[in-house]
């Protein structure tokens, strides 16, 4: 479960969160859509504070903290609780997919290096790259890399998965393998809140979606009433556009 | 006039010149060991943003990159003890390896926080993701990557130090250079000497230059496409 109670965040004059309340329950998917700019990415890097919020009280999983007087140690927690999948995947350059899944579990789980890589391997021939374990992210293609991206998020069983556009720098021939390995840990109950320009993907894999706009959660509800149905002028507005561009 | 090279001579004083060279790279590795320290600790402290360190450390790098190395040898051995009577100990092994250690920590200093600009910033998001310290994140992902782009302009500066181990002469160390030195002044076969030592430079940095190839060669393998 992640609570999110008045997050707050501004780069000096621009407020890009401005008091944002947000529930998500265990095994929902959360797919944020909203206009560039409109602090999607922002909030998903305030949960695992790769931006510190300036105000606001997160809560996911066990940890809950206070990030106006947050401790290093709480700090270090809070990021435990959950996993990134970047848009740029961000796998470690010096690494082979194996070891970018077990580096985690090793470093910071202190775990065996064999069981680590029972895992990693598992993980890998999940996300289907049973014969690019020993490859280094150079020689991999970027939805190969995004794959290798996503097992090392699961790796950590993580409380929930954080996916920040996840196929925005693919090309577009790797997007859909990247999509269906997302929707194959979706169906496994997997905690998720995926910020996307993917719509059609969003309806399909997402059990509740939140629209944002300048800082604000404009409207929330099932895909189907956001998509179909929506209700507030700045949602219909954003999908129409959408729909041009299309 | 007839051209009077020994070259025999060159080759009978070699022997004698190779029992020097141990000392020769233990000055070098000693002081880059010192160098590679310091310049990491300067190197992150730029970086850190602490005030009044980070002037500091500042200060020290543009001082260091400025003085001739010569100045700054005889400023540590004939200088310091002047004012710290505690430094009159201080043996001129010592004082070089000193020496040459503060002004190459400013040089490395340069090159690694260059090399640890070169590295990604979402390396480091990566490494927080999924739960490890920034700690970790650098002695895990972010050195090992650094270290690769900082081998060349580090290696030069190994290379100008096993050269510069030569000023340590101006010290009173017998050393390469000076043993050199003393034999051409006995003998008068002054060419034939400095050339045996030059030969003998180049020598060791061919060496050193096949062991930075073989490293630059192994480093590279990840990011081979």
């Amino acid at each position: 479960m992640i609570t999110v109670t008045n997050l707050k965040k501004r780069f000096g004059e621009n407020i890009v969160l401005n008091g944002i309340d947000l529930h998500v329950n265990r095994g929902d998917v959360l797919a944020i859509i909203g206009p560039s700019g409109s602090g999607k990415s922002t909030l998903l890097r305030c949960l695992n504070l790769l931006e510190m919020p300036d105000e606001g009280i997160i809560e996911i999983g066990e940890t809950k903290v206070d990030v106006t007087k947050m401790s290093r140690k709480e700090t270090h927690l809070l990021r435990q609780e959950t996993a990134m999948v970047f848009q740029n995947y961000n796998l470690f350059k010096n690494k082979t997919a194996l070891q970018n899944v077990t580096e985690s579990l090793i470093v910071a789980k202190k775990m065996d290096k064999q069981e680590a890589e029972r895992i990693g391997k598992e993980l890998l021939v999940k996300v289907g790259l049973k014969d690019k374990i020993h490859q280094y992210p150079a020689t991999l293609s970027g939805g190969q890399q995004q794959r290798v991206g996503i097992a090392r998020a699961l790796a950590v069983n993580p409380h929930a998965i954080l996916f920040d556009e996840p196929t925005s720098a693919l090309d577009p021939e790797w997007v859909s393998e990247v999509l269906q390995v997302i929707k194959n840990i979706a169906e496994q109950n997997t905690t998720m809140i995926i910020v996307t320009h993917e719509m059609k993907f969003a309806e399909e894999v997402a059990n509740r979606v939140i629209f944002m706009a300048d800082g604000n959660i404009v409207e929330e509800n099932e895909p189907k009433e956001i998509f179909h149905n929506p209700k507030n002028q700045r949602t219909k507005q954003f999908l129409k556009t959408l729909e041009r561009d299309e | 006039m007839e051209l009077s090279l020994d070259f025999g001579y060159l080759v009978e004083i070699t022997p004698e010149l190779l029992t020097f060279i141990p000392l020769t790279l233990f000055l070098a590795v000693i002081s880059m060991i010192f160098s590679i320290i310091g310049g990491l600790i300067l190197a992150l402290i730029v970086r850190s943003n602490i005030p009044v360190l980070k002037q500091l450390a500042t200060i020290y790098i543009s001082f260091f990159r400025a003085i001739p190395t010569l100045v700054q040898l005889f400023l540590i051995y004939y200088g310091l003890p002047q004012i710290f009577p505690a430094f009159t100990a201080m043996t001129a092994i010592t004082a070089a390896i000193l020496g040459l250690s503060l002004k190459q920590s400013a040089f490395l200093a340069e090159i690694f926080r260059a090399a640890l600009n070169s590295v990604d910033k979402g390396q480091v998001e990566a490494c927080l993701s999924v739960g490890m310290t920034k700690a970790q994140a650098y002695r895990r992902i972010v050195f090992p990557q650094a270290m690769r782009n900082a081998i060349p302009a580090s290696s030069n500066v190994f290379i100008g130090l096993i050269k510069e181990t030569s000023l340590a002469f101006t010290l009173g160390v017998v050393e390469l250079f000076a043993q050199g030195k003393i034999l051409a002044a006995s003998s008068l076969k002054f060419f034939e000497t400095y050339l045996a030592l030059a030969l003998l430079y180049w020598i060791m940095i061919i060496v050193f230059t096949f062991i930075q190839q073989a490293l630059e060669k192994r480093m590279e393998k990840p990011y081979i496409s």
